[in-house]
C-alpha cells in the first residue's frame, strides 16, 4: 500500500477530477476550484517523488512550498480577474463570455 | 482487563487511517466538482485539501501538510468564500447543464486519466542511488534560505505583483462604476 | 550620324516628300493647337515640301530602267525578312504625285473653307497625319508596310469624317467607317498571312515577279488573292461594304474631296494594281473581282439617281468609279485602270471642292434649295462643276473621256459581251445623274425662284473676298488639270508599262465603235437629265422617281444597310454578344463568385469552432495533450 505507485495513482485521480470540474463548471468561481485541486494533485505527485526517488528530500518540499505560494498568487489574481469579467458580463457564469465567438 | 489494543492488528489500524484520509480527500474533491451549489463546492475543497495535508503527513513531511492547512485552507479557502459572498447572487437559479458538455468533459477527463496511468505503470521508476534522510525543518529552512534563495526570493516578488495586479485590476473603490 | 543617305537624291526626296507631313502633325498636335494660322502655315508647307520632292522624283525618274528600291533591315525571323524603306517605281511615283498634288490643293482649299471652325488646327493636324500615312503607303515595299500605313489611313479618316464629333450621326458615321472597312482589312490580312506562310516573304516587287506561281499553288493563288481583295472591298467600298462611304460625308467637304473621292478610297484601287501580276495569275479571282465591280457600279449609279444631297450623289459617284476601276483592272487592263484613277482623282476632287463652295455658301447640302437659292450665280464653282461633271460623264475632249474610253477597250476584249454592256450602261446613268444635278443648281423650278435677288447679295458679303479666292484658284487649277490630262494619255501609258509586261492591257484591240457608242450614251443621258431637269419648264421629276418602289429601294441603298442592321442586332447582338455576356457574368463572374461564396461558406461551415466558450477549448487543449503524450511516450 506504501508505495510510489499508489501515491501517484493518488496524484493522477485528483488531477482528473480538477480537469473534469474545470471542463464542466460554468462559474468562473467553481472553475478556479477545479484549478485548486489540479494544483494540489501536482503537488502530491512531487511529494511522492520526493519520497521515493529524490535523493535529497529537501528538494520536493520547497518546490510544494513553491506550488503553494504560486497557488496563493493566483487565486488573488483569479478573484479580481473574475470581479472584473463580473462587472463586465454581470455574470460569472463562463458561458456568458462569448465575445470571442465567431 | 486486555487492552483496546489487543483486539485491533496494529497494521489494520493504520490502513484504516490511510483509508479514513483518501476517503476524505476524494469525499471533498467530487463535492467540489458535482454539485451545483457552490457553497457546497467550496466546503467540499477545504475537506479535500484537509485530506491533502493528510496525505503529506503520509509522505513524511509534517511541515508541509500544516502549510497546506495554513495556506490553501487558511487563506485560498476562505478567500474564495469571501469572494463568493461578495459576488455570487445565490437567490438565482442556475441554468441547467449541457449534457454533451458534461460527457465531453468526462470523455477527455478519462483520457488524460488513462494516460496518466499507463504512464506511471508503464515507466520503470528508479529511486537514486545515494539518498539522504534529513527530513527536519530546519535544514529546510536553511536550504530556503542559502540553496534555494531564489525561489524564496521569487515567491516574495510574485506574491508583491500578485497583490498589487490584483489590486489594479479590480480597482479602488469609487474608481469605476459597476 | 551617317549623312550618307542625304547624298542620294531619291532617297532625300522620297523621305522628305513622306516624313515632313509626319513632323507638321506632331508639330501641331504636340505644339502649335492653340494657334490656328500657324497650324495651317506649318500643315500646308510640309505637303508642299512633299509635292515638290514628288515632282522632283517624277521628273527625275521619268525614264527608270528598273524600280529603285531603298530598304533598311527590319523584321527577321528565320528564313522571313521583311524590311521597311521606299519603293520608287513608275505607279508608286505617280501615285505620290496624285496624293501630293490634291492633298496641297484641298488644304489651301481648306483655308477658306475651314475659316472660323473652332478646331482649325485639329482639322491641319489629321490632313497632315493623312498626308504621311497616304504618301508612306504609296511607296511602301512590302505589303507589311503598305497594311501598316493603310491602317493608318483608315484611322486619319475616322478622325476626320467625324471632325464635327458633338454632332452624333458624324461620329456614327466616323465609327461605321471604320469597322466597315475593318472588317475588309482582316481578310486583306489574312491574304497577307496566307502569301507571307507560303511564299515567304511579301516583298512587292518579288510578289510580281514569276516565283509567285512557282511557289504558290493555283488555289492559294485564287484564295490569297480573294483574301487581299477582301481589303480592296473595304477601302474601296465595293459591293457589299459600300455604305459607309455615303455616311462619310458627315465629314467637311476639303475631307470628302481629299479623302473619300481621290485618294483614300482609291488605295483599294492602287494596291489592286500594285500587286497585279500576282492578281492576274489567277483567273477566277480576277472574275470574282470583275463581278463585284460590276456589281458595285450599278448598284451605286442607281442610289445616285434620286438623292437631293450634293454630296452624297458624288459619293456614289465615287464607289460607282471605283468599281468601274475595279472592273478595268480585273479585266486585265492595268494602265487602263491606273489611268482613270489618276483622272478621277483630278476631276471628283474638283466635283467635291465646288460642291464645298455651294455648300459653304447657302449653309446646306440639298441640291434643291441651293438651286432654288441662286447657286448658278456663283460663276467659278459651277463653270468648273459642269466641267468636271461632263469629264465624269466621259465626254471629249475631257480627261474622263479618254480614261474611259481606255477601260471600255479593256471591257471589250473579254469573251463575255456582258461586261461591256454594263459599262456602257453605267456610262449611261453616270451621266443622267451627273447632269441632272448640274441642270437642277442651273435652273431652279420656276415657281421657287423668288429669293434670289436678296440671296446673291447676302451671299457675297458672306465672305471676305479673299477666302473666296483661297477656295477658287484650287479649282481653276484642277478643272485645268481636267482639262488637259487626257491629252496624256499614251506618255503615262508608256511611263507605266513600258518597264512591265502586264497579262492583258489594252492590246485586245481597238474597236472603232466603241468610242462612238460611249459618247452617244453619255450624250444620251444628259438629253434625258436635260428633258426632266434642265429645259425651261421641265418638272424636275426623275423617270426613277415615278415608280415609287424603284425610288425607295434606290433612297435606301437597296436596303443594305437594314440588312446590316438586321445582322448586327440578330447575328452579333443576339447571339455572339449575348453569348459572351453571359459567358462573363454567369460563367466567369459565377465561377469567381462562387469561389468566394465557397470561401464564405466554408468559413461559416467552420466557424462555430470558434464559439468563443472557453471550456470547450480547453477540452481541446487536454485531449490534445493527453494525446502527444501519448505519442510520445509509446512511439520511441
Amino acid at each position: 500500500m506504501n508505495s510510489l505507485t499508489t501515491y501517484l495513482f493518488i496524484a493522477a485521480a485528483l488531477f482528473v477530477i480538477g480537469v473534469f470540474g474545470l471542463l464542466q463548471r460554468r462559474s468562473l468561481i467553481g472553475m478556479l476550484i477545479a484549478i485548486e485541486l489540479m494544483l494540489n494533485g501536482a503537488s502530491v505527485n512531487f511529494m511522492a517523488f520526493n519520497r521515493f526517488l529524490a535523493p535529497d528530500p529537501i528538494i520536493g518540499q520547497v518546490y510544494t512550498l513553491f506550488i503553494m505560494g504560486f497557488a496563493a498568487a493566483e487565486t488573488a489574481i483569479a478573484l479580481s480577474i473574475i470581479i472584473a469579467v463580473f462587472r463586465r458580463i454581470h455574470s460569472i457564469n463562463i458561458e456568458q463570455a462569448r465575445d470571442l465567438r465567431g | 482487563m486486555t487492552p483496546l489494543q489487543d483486539f485491533f492488528d496494529p497494521g489494520i489500524l493504520a490502513q484504516a487511517a490511510f483509508a479514513v484520509v483518501l476517503t476524505v480527500t476524494f469525499a471533498g474533491a467530487m463535492i467540489a466538482v458535482l454539485p451545483r451549489n457552490i457553497l457546497y463546492n467550496v466546503l467540499g475543497l477545504i475537506l479535500c485539501l484537509t485530506g491533502v495535508g493528510g496525505i503529506f503527513l503520509y509522505l513524511g513531511s509534517p511541515f508541509i501538510a500544516l502549510m497546506e492547512l495554513l495556506i490553501y485552507v487558511g487563506a485560498i479557502c476562505i478567500s474564495i468564500v469571501f469572494a463568493i459572498m461578495l459576488s455570487y447572487p445565490l437567490h438565482l437559479s442556475l441554468p441547467k447543464r449541457k449534457r454533451p458538455k458534461v460527457a465531453g468533459a468526462f470523455g477527455v477527463a478519462l483520457l488524460v486519466f488513462g494516460v496518466l496511468i499507463s504512464i506511471i505503470f508503464r515507466t520503470p521508476w528508479q529511486p537514486a542511488a545515494v539518498r539522504s534522510t534529513d527530513w527536519s525543518v530546519n535544514t529546510l529552512g536553511a536550504y530556503l534560505l542559502t540553496r534555494y534563495d531564489l525561489v524564496f526570493e521569487a515567491m516574495s516578488i510574485v506574491l508583491l505583483v500578485a497583490i498589487l495586479g490584483a489590486i489594479l485590476i479590480s480597482g479602488t473603490s469609487g474608481r469605476r462604476s459597476s | 550620324m551617317n549623312l550618307a543617305w542625304t547624298q542620294d537624291p531619291n532617297l532625300l526626296a522620297a523621305a522628305l516628300s513622306a516624313l515632313t507631313p509626319f513632323a507638321a502633325f506632331a508639330l501641331i498636335m504636340l505644339f502649335a493647337r492653340p494657334h490656328a494660322r500657324l497650324s495651317a502655315g506649318i500643315s500646308i508647307a510640309a505637303v508642299g515640301v512633299s509635292l515638290a520632292g514628288a515632282v522632283f522624283l517624277l521628273v527625275r525618274n521619268w525614264s527608270m530602267p528598273v524600280p529603285i528600291q531603298i530598304t533598311g533591315r527590319w523584321l527577321v525571323s528565320g528564313d522571313i525578312s521583311i524590311p521597311f524603306g521606299f519603293l520608287l517605281d513608275p505607279l508608286s511615283l505617280l501615285m505620290l504625285t496624285i496624293v501630293a498634288t490634291i492633298s496641297f490643293l484641298v488644304q489651301v482649299y481648306s483655308l477658306g473653307y475651314m475659316a472660323g471652325d473652332p478646331g482649325f488646327s485639329r482639322y491641319y493636324g489629321f490632313q497632315s497625319l493623312f498626308a504621311w500615312a497616304m504618301l508612306s503607303m504609296s511607296i511602301s515595299p512590302t505589303m507589311i508596310q503598305l497594311y501598316i500605313f493603310w491602317e493608318l489611313v483608315g484611322l486619319a479618316s475616322y478622325f476626320l469624317i467625324g471632325f464635327w464629333y458633338e454632332k452624333f450621326s458624324a461620329s456614327e458615321a466616323g465609327k461605321k467607317a471604320f469597322v466597315m472597312t475593318r472588317l475588309g482589312d482582316i481578310a486583306f490580312f489574312l491574304g497577307l498571312l496566307v502569301v507571307l506562310i507560303h511564299f515567304g516573304n511579301l516583298n512587292i516587287l518579288d510578289l510580281n515577279g514569276p516565283q509567285a506561281t512557282e511557289r504558290l499553288s493555283p488555289v492559294l493563288l485564287t484564295v490569297s488573292a480573294l483574301l487581299i481583295f477582301g481589303g480592296v472591298m473595304g477601302k474601296s467600298a465595293q459591293f457589299p461594304l459600300l455604305t459607309w462611304l455615303p455616311d462619310a460625308m458627315e465629314g467637311p467637304t476639303p475631307v470628302s474631296a481629299l479623302l473619300h473621292s481621290a485618294t483614300m478610297v482609291a488605295a483599294g484601287v492602287y494596291m489592286f494594281a500594285r500587286i497585279f501580276p500576282f492578281f492576274s495569275h489567277s483567273a477566277n479571282a480576277m472574275t470574282v473581282c470583275l463581278s463585284i465591280g460590276t456589281i458595285t457600279m450599278l448598284l451605286s449609279s442607281t442610289m445616285a439617281m434620286v438623292t437631293r444631297d450634293i454630296k452624297q450623289v458624288w459619293a456614289y459617284s465615287t464607289i460607282s468609279q471605283l468599281g468601274f476601276m475595279v472592273m478595268g483592272l480585273a479585266a486585265g487592263g492595268y494602265a487602263a485602270g491606273v489611268f482613270h484613277l489618276t483622272t478621277h482623282a483630278g476631276f471628283k476632287a474638283l466635283l467635291f471642292l465646288c460642291s464645298g463652295v455651294f455648300i459653304h455658301h447657302y449653309e446646306t447640302n440639298d441640291m434643291f434649295v441651293i438651286g432654288r437659292h441662286g447657286g448658278r450665280g456663283l460663276l467659278i464653282p459651277m463653270v468648273c462643276m459642269s466641267l468636271a461633271a461632263a469629264a465624269l460623264s466621259g465626254l471629249p475632249p475631257f480627261s474622263g473621256f479618254f480614261s474611259k474610253e481606255a477601260i471600255m477597250g479593256v471591257l471589250a476584249g473579254q469573251h463575255n459581251p456582258i461586261w461591256l454592256a454594263a459599262g456602257l450602261l453605267g456610262a449611261f446613268l453616270t451621266a443622267y445623274y451627273s447632269f441632272r444635278l448640274i441642270f437642277i443648281i442651273l435652273r431652279p423650278h420656276p415657281t421657287e425662284k423668288v429669293h434670289r435677288g436678296t440671296h446673291a447679295g447676302h451671299g457675297n458679303g458672306h465672305h471676305a473676298a479673299g477666302l473666296y479666292w483661297v477656295m477658287a484658284w484650287p479649282l481653276i487649277v484642277l478643272a485645268a488639270v481636267t482639262l488637259v490630262l487626257g491629252f496624256f494619255q499614251d506618255p503615262l501609258e508608256f511611263f507605266l508599262t513600258g518597264l512591265h509586261v502586264v497579262s492583258g492591257s489594252h492590246g485586245a484591240g481597238h474597236h472603232a465603235w466603241l468610242p462612238i457608242a460611249a459618247v452617244g450614251l453619255a450624250l444620251a443621258g444628259t438629253g434625258l437629265a436635260w428633258l426632266e431637269f434642265g429645259r425651261r419648264g421641265a418638272a424636275q421629276v426623275g423617270f426613277v422617281e415615278r415608280f415609287p418602289v424603284l425610288r425607295a429601294l434606290f433612297a435606301n441603298r437597296w436596303y443594305l444597310d437594314h440588312v446590316y442592321r438586321r445582322f448586327l442586332d440578330y447575328v452579333i447582338y443576339g447571339t455572339f454578344s449575348n453569348l459572351f455576356t453571359r459567358n462573363d457574368r454567369r460563367v466567369i463572374d459565377g465561377a469567381i463568385d462562387g469561389m468566394c461564396r465557397a470561401t464564405i461558406g466554408s468559413g461559416r461551415l467552420l466557424s462555430f469552432v470558434q464559439s468563443g466558450m472557453l471550456q470547450y477549448n480547453l477540452m481541446v487543449m487536454f485531449a490534445a495533450l493527453a494525446l502527444v503524450a501519448l505519442g510520445f511516450y509509446f512511439l520511441e
